[in-house]
């Protein structure tokens, strides 16, 4: 009998081990997530000033999404994506974002485009207990302190996207070792935080190159008659301008400085790196210095596939600004494949979710991607000139350090 | 000459051609029409869709443009003043009006995108859109140390001579005297037999195509055109303008447009780029505190 007893609680103990080990091993997530929808909500700018680099993002996230969807989803379950338009507009950001959480009751979002617009967003994502992806806003403070001067560290904010306070240093400093550049006068739309945001870091930046920065000149972003401040730039004679603006404005600087006769060299920040950007800018532009996220001919494993894939669905190059969409999507997809969602507890799949993106390790188009502990990103950067037709050549390769 | 004074007359030219049509409506009506910054930006938006979306020749689609804007000023007339003016509203009650149509405009080229009910009209939404490069001849001198840009300088003779042949029609013919004596006073006029309700239509009429003008330069010369050019750039600015020259003055509206080119540019170079808007306003509180009436105001015994 007491044989018979100790048999029973043995393979009673081998049962539970056997639940317990399946449950860990994702089995029984393929069963929970079979059939069930994962609904995502993106926040872009598909028109307005950061329409230049909303649709490419959008196209990108498209392209992750079908892939994933195609090929049995994530775990069974299906990505449901929505695209919502911001306008660039900063209150219609936060609004859209407050529509998406507690009407859409989407499980995580992605965006916004602009830095302008992420200080309304994030901390509103951030009070809902929402995870949200941002996929090009490269401000200061956007992770971790979304809702800087405060600096607890938001839980629930994460990016992909390249800061400036990364980018912008790196790309002053290949320059300044390539051509050993001694002056420079910034240019900077003042009513924008993406734009301010460069500017800052520019100035802080440029003294360890022993650039003297001759003028901080400011605008307001919405001023369409800019001649007047790049006359003043130019009439400096400094070596380089740098430009920290988005949208249309690097391109109307560019273009009225070259016909202004200026031949020096324009150094600028992410709102340079998309192919909209090159083009407007076109030959005035030849030269002009960005660092990248994402270079179209990089040797990571998962490049090759993304830019064929994306050419094969549009017909056309991807940019950073797609290569940052797509990645955002596979990261949200192994994160949620990995958070044993129930699909019943929202307030809980969110938890599960965010828990699970800070473990993230995955191959992206960016390159081997893992959130650093302040949920920001640590990956090669891609010093890169426009081509003066629309494209880009690369001129140096940082890798991670 | 430094590259700055160009600058400054350049944009000086253009806000005096809008300003002369928001003061000469002002001069006649004793009404601001706020309706004319988004005439301003449709000018601009029909011309760029002609010539991009519907593959006109560029001159052809300023002639449409102008023609449009001018047709607006109608719409202005019929739709904003008259019936207002009928049940004898206060001119408060034209102001806001006018400032309905202005958003209505702004917001139909706003929703213009491909598929959309005013994609005949415009498919760009709010983006900002400029014209292609070989739209129209656009060669660069350079004289000195100073550049000149064929879209900018043609701006500066085109808006002097089009204020020179307005200045004319005003002083010189008899629609002209018509215009005075309604401005003066629309009822003796009326009893003198004019039509008043004509003059006014023809007001508007010249003042939109005036308007519309301004921001098919503009946006040729400066290659941005959005829904919001008007209200972004020279919406305020044409008022500070009519206020610097006097209200109602077209001489006072083109003084004051190329002074307030010169005050912005001015303070830029010597004060900094950030005091350009300040500095330009200071000017204007400063004008309204010492000379209420303007440059121009106390000179001129008759309206426009």
């Amino acid at each position: 009998m007491k044989r018979l007893h100790l048999v029973s609680w043995l393979a009673a103990a081998l049962v539970v081990a056997a639940c317990g080990s399946t449950g860990g091993g994702g089995t029984s997530n393929t069963n929970s997530y079979s059939g069930k929808t994962i609904k995502l909500g993106a926040i872009l700018s598909i028109t307005g000033a950061g329409g230049v680099y909303g649709p490419q993002s959008r196209d990108g996230m498209n392209l992750a999404v079908k892939q994933i969807n195609n090929s049995g989803g994530v775990n069974g379950a299906q990505i449901a994506l929505t695209i919502n338009d911001d306008a660039s507009l900063q209150p219609q950001s936060a609004q859209v974002a407050q529509k998406l959480i507690q009407e859409e009751q989407d499980l995580a979002l992605l965006g916004p485009t602009l830095s302008n617009s992420a200080v309304a967003v994030h901390p509103l994502a951030e009070s809902l207990k929402t995870p949200i992806l941002a996929v090009s806003t490269t401000g200061i403070n956007i992770v971790p302190n979304c809702n800087a001067p405060s600096t607890v560290p938001c839980k629930y904010v994460f990016r992909d996207s390249l800061g400036e306070e990364t980018a912008i240093p790196d790309n002053i400093k290949s320059y300044a070792a390539d051509s050993h550049p001694s002056t420079g006068v910034l240019l900077v739309a003042q009513d924008d935080k993406f734009s301010s945001d460069g500017g800052t870091i520019v100035q802080k930046t440029v003294g360890q190159y022993n650039i003297n920065l001759l003028k901080t000149i400011k605008f307001n972003k919405a001023e369409a008659d800019l001649s007047p401040y790049v006359t003043q730039a130019v009439q400096l004679k400094p070596d380089v301008i740098f430009i920290t603006s988005l949208g249309n404005i690097p391109s109307k600087i560019m273009t009225e400085a070259r016909k202004q006769g200026w031949t020096g060299q324009f150094l600028g920040g992410n709102g340079f790196n998309t192919a909209t950007v090159s083009k407007a800018a076109g030959d005035a532009g030849k030269g002009a210095r960005s660092a990248s996220a994402w270079y179209l001919g990089n040797t990571f494993p998962s490049n090759q596939d993304f830019v064929t894939a994306y050419r094969a669905e549009y017909n056309k190059d991807p940019d950073q600004f797609a290569a940052q969409g797509y990645a955002a999507i596979k990261i949200l997809a192994d994160a949620a494949k990995r958070a044993n969602l129930t699909f019943t507890d929202l307030a809980g799949d969110r938890d599960k979710l965010r828990a699970a993106m800070e473990s993230v390790n995955i191959q992206t188009p960016l390159g081997p991607f893992q959130f650093t502990s302040t949920h920001d990103v640590k990956q090669t950067v891609w010093v890169i000139a426009m081509d003066g037709v629309g494209g880009f050549t690369l001129v140096h390769q940082i890798n991670a350090s | 000459m430094d590259q700055q004074i160009l600058n400054a007359i350049f944009i000086g030219s253009i806000y005096a051609l809008f300003a002369v049509g928001y003061t000469l409506v002002f001069g006649v009506l004793d009404i601001l029409n706020l309706a004319h910054s988004a005439v301003f930006m449709l000018g601009a938006a029909v011309t760029y869709s002609l010539v991009v979306n519907h593959g006109q020749a560029f001159w052809l689609a300023c002639i449409v443009g102008v023609v449009v804007s001018g047709v607006m000023g109608l719409v202005i007339e019929h739709v904003c003043l008259r019936p207002l003016r009928r049940r004898k509203a206060p001119p408060i009650a034209a102001l806001i009006s006018t400032i309905g149509l202005a958003l209505i405009i702004v917001a139909a080229i706003e929703q213009g995108q491909t598929g959309s009910f005013f994609a005949w009209l415009w498919v760009d939404g709010p983006n900002s859109v400029a014209f292609p490069a070989g739209t129209f001849p656009n060669p660069t001198w350079h004289v000195g140390d100073l550049t000149l840009e064929a879209a900018k300088v043609a701006i500066i003779p085109i808006s002097i001579v089009l204020m020179l042949v307005l200045g004319y029609v005003i002083r010189y013919t008899q629609v002209g005297r018509g215009l005075r004596a309604v401005a003066e006073n629309p009822r003796a006029a009326q009893l003198m037999g004019l039509d008043v309700d004509r003059m006014i239509s023809l007001t508007l009429v010249i003042s939109s195509a005036l308007g519309g003008l301004a921001g098919i330069l503009f946006g040729a010369a400066l290659g941005d055109i959005n829904p919001y050019i008007g209200r972004d750039n020279v919406e305020v600015r044409g008022l500070a303008v009519i206020v610097l020259g006097g209200m109602g003055s077209v001489p006072g509206a083109v003084v004051g447009g190329y002074l307030l080119g010169f005050i912005e540019v001015g303070a830029l170079v010597a004060l900094g780029s950030s005091a350009r808007g300040g500095v330009a306003f200071a000017a204007l509180f400063l004008m309204l505190v010492l000379r209420p009436q303007g440059l121009f105001g106390a000179q001129l015994r008759e309206r426009i």
